[in-house]
């Protein structure tokens, strides 16, 4: 069965695959959990193009859990939901959700087989989520 | 509805990795599970809540289900926990933990 992938949206590159990194080592490695951060020539910003890609690339079939660090990056995805042409035939969606936290709770809980409404809601609880 | 319990002393600290081993394996049964260590339970589907109980080396921990398939949930995530946090397991004897 088709996993969930989970991309990661950050205006540093570093930071898009730091916690792509974490967040697949936490889950096993078993799900794709692509990085799209920086601009296109690699400074601090985003880039639709590297959104684009890392959705395509981490689209199995079951859908994709998008993550973004900071509003811009939220602007920047939002853009790209919204043209219908650019992802046409990807069910895509957007978590409103802490960066690290909510990439290690989805790609977790995608790992476990869970479909992208329930890969959603573990990104999204994991506001509540207390370290101490 | 069956209900299952089992408790295991850790070997090693409940780390990243190991929790998420957990929450994985968790998360393909139908039953709800939980963690238990010292006063706090957490739903053991939930990576960031198993994180969140802290518990270390030489803590006891006790995995609770309740549903259809609670006694291979409890008997899968006990053997998980086992493996997880011995020093060492996992498959990353070289790195550190995390």
């Amino acid at each position: 069965m088709p996993q969930v992938g989970i991309v990661l949206v950050s205006h540093s590159v570093r930071l898009a695959e730091g916690a792509a990194d974490l967040a697949a080592q936490v889950s096993g490695g078993t799900v794709t959990v692509a990085a799209a951060g920086g601009t296109d020539d690699g400074g601090l910003g985003t880039s639709a193009a590297k959104v684009e890609r890392a959705v395509r690339g981490a689209d199995g079939g079951a859908g994709v859990l998008v993550l973004a660090d900071l509003g811009s990056a939220v602007l920047t995805v939002r853009a790209l939901l919204e043209d219908p042409g650019v992802l046409r035939g990807a069910t895509v969606t957007l978590a409103d959700a802490p960066f690290v936290e909510g990439a290690v709770a989805a790609t977790v809980t995608a790992a476990a087989g869970a479909d992208l409404t329930a890969v959603a809601k573990a990104a999204e609880e994991a506001w509540h989520a207390r370290k101490l | 509805m069956p209900a299952s319990s089992e408790s295991i002393m850790l070997s090693g600290d409940l780390h990243a990795r190991p929790a998420g081993a957990l929450a994985v394996a968790a998360g393909r049964f139908s039953s709800a599970v939980s963690v238990t260590a010292g006063a706090r339970t957490v739903d053991a589907k939930s990576v960031l809540g198993v994180m969140g109980l802290g518990a270390t080396s030489g803590q006891r921990v006790t995995v609770a289900a309740d549903g259809p398939d609670a006694e291979e949930a409890v008997a899968a995530l006990i053997a998980i926990i086992g493996e997880a946090t011995r020093v060492g397991g996992l498959r990353s004897p070289a790195r550190r933990q995390c």
